[in-house]
């Protein structure tokens, strides 16, 4: 019972934690628009996910991180890949991404429906979560 | 007289439609009941189920709760994402071993280089190697 009650106490922290992120890397993007660091204003946003790309802790119906474009300047392919690639280089966040209950990066542009797609678990360093 | 005659005459009509409302009422929160019901099936299903054969099952809840604890600095990922692809392309042109050749600092040069191709995505170690390489192979970058 106590166990249960735990559970859902944990439950609420992550969802906590989960909005928090979202909302850091929000205002963190709305910023360096702001003072003319980014060229094009990001947003953070929880999406379905991919089912292909579920773990152990994926969050049902909300296992979809995605980046999208928002204004500015239109992202051509190349830049929707580095942007993806940096947040996969960051080895802390795509850790703590998969332990919120992510399973799948998504950066989109402002303009149509077509972005990339990464599957998290595949650039996780095990190693780093057990140390 | 006339009234209590209407009365009488109207009040099976009366309740055939009370009738016929109550069965329609009744079937349709018994349906909406049937879908409530295969929803929190679901719900069930999805908490209580194993994901045993997914990846990560392994892992314990302690390390897990460690890496949620992790504080990311968004200002240094935004950098990143904004400004590390124009350093590296900036740095890499103006550090390459290649415009160091037969002197002394070309070992400097190639280990320069090789940390901006490995941190090629990390604007604060680019900005890092920037100030070595201004300090130590003397590069101008007005």
């Amino acid at each position: 019972m106590w166990y249960k009650i735990i559970e859902i106490i944990d439950w609420f922290g992550e969802m906590t934690e989960r909005h928090k992120l979202i909302r850091d890397f929000n205002s963190a993007a709305k910023n360096s628009f702001i003072n003319g660091h980014a060229a094009t204003l990001l947003e953070a946003k929880i999406t379905w996910g991919e089912s292909d790309y579920r773990h152990t802790f994926s969050k049902f119906l909300g296992g979809g991180f995605r980046i999208k474009a928002l204004s500015g300047k239109s992202m051509p392919k190349s830049e929707l890949i580095e942007v993806g690639k940096i947040v996969l280089d960051n080895e802390a966040l795509v850790r703590k991404l998969i332990s919120l209950g992510w399973d799948t990066l998504e950066v989109h542009d402002s303009r149509g429906v077509n972005g990339c797609k990464w599957a998290l678990k595949e650039y996780a360093n095990i190693r780093g979560f057990l140390n | 007289m006339n009234y209590i005659l209407l009365q009488i005459n109207s009040d099976p009509i009366g309740i055939k439609h009370f009738e016929q409302r109550t069965i329609i009422e009744s079937s349709f929160w018994f349906l909406f009941s049937i879908i409530e019901f295969f929803i929190i099936l679901l719900i069930l299903f999805k908490l209580f189920k194993k994901n045993q054969n997914l990846e990560f099952s392994l892992l314990d809840k302690d390390s897990l709760r460690k890496s949620q604890g992790t504080n990311i600095d968004m200002n240094n990922l935004m950098a990143n994402i904004n400004n590390s692809s124009d350093l590296y392309k900036k740095l890499s042109r103006v550090c390459h071993p290649d415009r160091f050749v037969n002197s002394p600092m070309e070992k400097i040069a190639e280990e320069i280089f090789q940390e901006i191709s490995r941190n090629k995505r990390n604007y604060e170690k680019l900005g890092m190697l920037k100030t070595r390489a201004i300090n130590e192979l003397n590069i101008n970058f007005e």
